[in-house]
């Protein structure tokens, strides 16, 4: 099973012979080259001006109201913060002052960012919450601070902190003990009956990490319409009016939202208006002519928008940025999706071109413009966070096409150029979905066949039809109908969003624009590994890598194939039931204690309820779900067990524990640096597993079309999707299925046994939620379709497939064709979502040996794109071991 | 313009950071690294440790009028009690 740099396919495919790269690409504008040339020189940089001001006022405040007291917070934090422009920029403003900032935020969580010998550090390994970060790698180049040098100091591998901010960051992190949303949810989840099965579990890496104070708010998708209608002052008033409807009146609550809607907007406009200030200095500095220009018009835009509602394109783009900025700043968020942005913008791009003060080479411009300012998001996590589920990146999904409101395709020119930009200014942000309808015309899909082929990974393509099946059976009891569901995103990587039509007034025309309606639409459980979790039913609830026990013993001699799926369903059955009742209090604490703002002014009906999201007031809110990974290594290892030990009675359950435990005679993933099978390599106990081993990687495979298998696949879907049903939100909604892998599938394999099916020790598993494990698909791309579609996709918030398609087979405008008909054939047969990476193998390989030379490589990972060089070592053998399709 | 020793280009107002390694002159534009010495063209920003209500503590903190925790680096352009020290 070792490999070569001459035969690296699974299956002994010949490669061409010659490392071919991608199709011919656009280049980008000067503009946007010459940032993203500055980004690619940017480390991850944080600082502790927010969160300074931020706890300062806190503090201030002890027995304010707490809403109000978190407006305040937020406020001062915003206005604090230090304006930063560089040079040649249209859109201005980020999360912090550095290009790639970021900043800790201890309200939410302080323990992950202390050192590893302070007692809160160690408090939260004892209870499982950093297991994760241990046996999670973290890309080595790019932006990554992964080690102290001079005076910075690096903290969870990625960002860097200078040495005189590290004080201040302690002691503010240390005020924060007892009272953040961790601690206090921490506290109060004890209470659970079973809770220190929920410790075991976190330490085992059954499950990868509590949402509730770590990434409370994202998988969702923005909605820009009341600033873009009303302006920041007009939200303002819609707030007065509030107040002065509810004051003294029953569910005084709404009193303190519509005030607390207003400090943090009075925060935002001198955040604005700081930037303006910036811009004026630097215009004042300036001795370019057209430089001094652009930094005076830019001001005069800032200026104009913290106030009012754009008047043109360039206004409103400048526009939705803040916002998204804005929200970011007020959460640990990642996968905030800007949505339908080319739909919402395109009354005003529209105007402006046919009153011709905007022209496409101008678009493509602020376009460029915008994905590099979407490029520089930094999440600051912890390292099981940042790396382990998001590989760096932080999931911001533009999705084109789909429906309008009255039925027919919402695909424009506007998207257009944004499918031109994403060829030309290949970034990891804002990765782009295309919202797939038969409706969509051929011009616009070919379009967006060319960005793919371009090999940065996107855009992914996602069936309409599909989502919205989702979509009205999940929301239906809340009042979702037809029309509404039209109006729906992707959320994060790949989160089916509900959205809804918001009627903009431009110039007494109203143009119905899409926007997301519900909060977070993917906490609660996160993730459940599957394989694990079946290594423990093998084990008798076991963690054989730690020796802990797990789940209370079964005591089953697992006699049948159905006696061993019915202790699966029960351990499984156990994870969910305490992990959603700790994050539902988890979730509690930080509604209570840290509820968004900015995010609630903009969602509807917060403003028309005077309720934040917390207190359901966005128009949807069932959005807790079950997260799964590991789907295909788990039917895999089921397959496995079930042709050779009961079916065939090749082998009997001990005989596979014992081969389990020694790893099939081979090296671990550990032991070798190298986490794809096709790397590892055997030891002296090799002979005496050999059988077995083959004979559990001969069993049936997921993605062959191969109704053994496949049948159990459906039987796991058909089960898992209804069963999370069972289980109640916050919010008392019931949850739901959620399939994507993300990164996790790189940690929580680096944790687990060998499987059953022939998967070795600490390996990682199959990626996304319908791929084929790499290597194992051996009957083509139709076959592997004809697995994927074993079940209805509607019955899950989403499916993934990942396949890798060598740059040979699309090249061309008959590669085109082909390729369109291959994603037409998935989408047809009830497939929810394919993505892919063009890209040679060796390529990758080449990657992976001489970084430095492939700095602005693209690869898509599982849902999301990032460059190769920022990728932990875990996934980059796991995309390099991916079967790559060489003829379709 | 002052010469004033022992400040650095992070303690200047044309200091543009990119990251926590290096920034670039807002005058000339080049690339310069935070712990550049002070230029004759450089001119101090507002931090806390620039500021009178400031009083210094053990290393890299210090208290905001006497009460509050407050640290030597932290920019105070927009702060509202800010006021330059008679002693630097």
């Amino acid at each position: 099973m070792e490999s070569s740099s001459e035969s690296i396919n699974y299956y002994g495919n010949k490669p061409a012979q010659q490392v071919e790269d991608r199709e011919k690409k656009l280049k980008p504008t000067e503009r946007a080259n010459t940032a993203r040339e500055l980004y690619f020189g940017a480390k991850s940089s944080a600082s502790m001006e927010f969160p300074y001001w931020y706890t300062r006022r806190w503090d201030e405040l002890d027995g304010e109201i707490p809403i109000i007291r978190r407006a305040e917070s937020l406020k001062a934090g915003f206005e604090h913060l230090t304006p930063v422009i560089y040079p040649g920029e249209l859109l201005a403003m980020g999360k912090a002052s550095f290009l790639r900032g970021s900043y800790p935020m201890p309200w939410l969580s302080e323990a992950f960012f202390m050192a590893a010998e302070d007692r809160l550090y160690q408090e939260a390994l004892e209870s499982g919450k950093l297991t994760a970060d241990t046996f999670t790698t973290v890309g080595k180049g790019g932006g990554n601070v992964t080690k102290s040098i001079g005076k910075v100091i690096s903290i969870a591998g990625k960002f860097g902190l200078r040495v005189e901010e590290m004080p201040v960051m302690l002691e503010v992190a240390k005020r924060w003990k007892d009272r953040s949303v961790d601690d206090v949810g921490h506290k109060y989840e004890q209470m659970v009956p079973g809770y220190k099965e929920k410790e075991a579990i976190m330490r085992s890496v059954i499950c990868m990490f509590d949402s509730g104070y770590t990434l409370p708010q994202g998988r969702e998708v923005m909605n820009y319409y009341y600033p873009l209608q009303y302006g920041i002052d007009g939200v303002i008033h819609i707030c007065e009016e509030g107040m002065n409807e509810v004051a003294g009146y029953p569910e005084m609550d709404r009193l303190y939202f519509y005030k607390a809607v207003i400090t943090m907007l009075q925060g935002l406009k001198a955040w604005i208006r700081n930037y303006a200030e910036e811009a004026r200095f630097l215009a004042n500095l300036e001795k370019e002519e057209k430089q001094k220009a652009e930094y005076s018009d830019l001001a005069e835009r800032l200026d104009h928008i913290s106030a009012s509602p754009p008047r043109d394109f360039h206004d409103a783009l400048q526009m939705i940025w803040t916002f998204h900025v804005a929200v970011l700043n007020e959460d640990a968020i990642s996968g905030l999706s800007p949505g339908r942005v080319g739909q919402v913008l395109y009354p005003y791009w529209k105007r402006d071109m046919d009153r011709g003060i905007l022209n496409r080479e101008k678009t493509i411009e602020l376009l460029e413009c915008m994905r590099i300012k979407f490029t520089e998001i930094d999440c600051f996590a912890s390292m099981g966070v940042v790396g382990g589920v998001l590989s760096g990146n932080t999931f911001n999904n533009l999705c084109i096409g789909g429906l309008k409101k009255d039925g027919t395709s919402a695909a424009n020119e506007l998207e257009m150029l944004i499918l031109e930009t994403g060829i030309s200014c290949e970034t990891p942000q804002p990765t782009l979905s295309l919202l797939y309808d038969e409706k969509l015309p051929e011009e616009f899909l070919l379009k967006g066949i060319e960005c793919t082929k371009a090999g940065a990974g996107y855009p992914a393509w996602v069936s309409n039809t599909v989502a919205m099946e989702f979509l009205l059976n999940n929301y239906g009891h809340e009042g979702m109908q037809m029309e509404e569901a039209r109006a729906w995103a992707i959320g994060g990587c790949l989160e089916t969003s509900p959205g809804s039509w918001m009627p903009l007034n431009l110039d007494g025309e109203i143009h119905w624009i899409p926007g997301g309606s519900a909060p977070a639409t993917s906490v609660g459980v996160h993730f459940l590994s599957l394989p694990k979790i079946l290594e423990t039913v093998i084990f008798d609830g076991m963690d054989m890598r730690t020796g802990e026990r797990i789940f209370p013993a079964h005591g089953l001699k697992l006699e049948s194939y159905d006696e061993l799926w019915q202790a699966f369903q029960n351990y499984f059955s156990r994870a969910v039931h305490v992990l959603t009742l700790t994050n539902n209090i988890q979730h509690d604490a930080w509604r209570k204690i840290s509820p968004s703002l900015v995010n609630s002014m903009l969602k509807p009906d917060c403003l028309e309820k005077g309720r934040d999201l917390g207190q359901m007031g966005a128009r949807f809110n069932t959005t807790f779900n079950v997260e799964s990974c590991g789907n295909t290594t788990l039917v895999n290892a089921l397959a496995s067990l079930k042709k050779n030990v009961y079916d065939e009675k090749n082998f009997d359950l001990a005989t596979y524990r014992k081969a389990i435990l020694d790893n099939f005679g081979y090296h671990t993933a550990q032991e070798t640096g190298s986490w794809s099978l096709i790397d590892q390599k055997p030891n002296e106990q090799y002979s005496e597993y050999q059988r077995i081993h083959r004979m559990s990687l001969d069993a049936p495979k997921f993605g062959n079309d191969d109704p053994y298998v496949d049948s159990l696949f459906k039987q796991w879907e058909d089960w898992f999707c209804e069963m999370t049903h069972n289980y109640r939100s916050l919010y008392d909604q019931p949850m739901y299925a959620c399939q994507i892998s993300v990164s996790t599938h790189a940690p929580m394999g680096a944790v687990t046994l060998a499987s059953p099916d022939g998967r070795l020790s600490g390996t990682t598993f199959s990626d996304g939620s319908v791929s084929a494990y790499p290597g194992t698909d051996r009957h083509g791309p139709y076959a592997l379709f004809s697995s994927a579609t074993c079940w209805n996709h509607s019955q899950s918030q989403n499916s993934q497939l990942n396949m890798k398609i060598h740059p040979s087979v699309v090249r061309g405008r008959e590669g085109s064709r082909k390729f369109l008909e291959l994603i037409r054939a998935y989408m047809r047969k009830g497939g929810f979502h394919v993505q892919f990476n063009i890209v040679d193998s060796r390529m990758l390989k080449q990657a992976q040996a001489d970084p430095d030379k492939f700095r602005s490589l693209l690869v898509r990972v599982a849902g999301f794109t990032q460059y190769w060089v920022e990728l932990g070592k875990q996934i980059q053998d796991e995309v390099i071991a991916r079967t790559e399709y060489e003829e379709l | 313009m002052s010469k004033i020793v022992n400040m650095n280009c992070t303690d200047c107002k044309y200091y543009l950071p990119v990251d926590v390694f290096k920034g670039m002159c807002k005058l000339s534009k080049q690339d310069i690294l935070p712990d550049d010495a002070f230029c004759d063209k450089a001119e101090r920003i507002a931090k806390c440790k620039f500021c009178g209500k400031y009083t210094a503590g053990k290393e890299f903190l210090g208290k905001c009028m006497a009460t509050t925790l407050a640290y030597p680096d932290m920019i105070a352009a927009k702060c509202a009690d800010f006021e330059w020290s008679s002693q630097n």
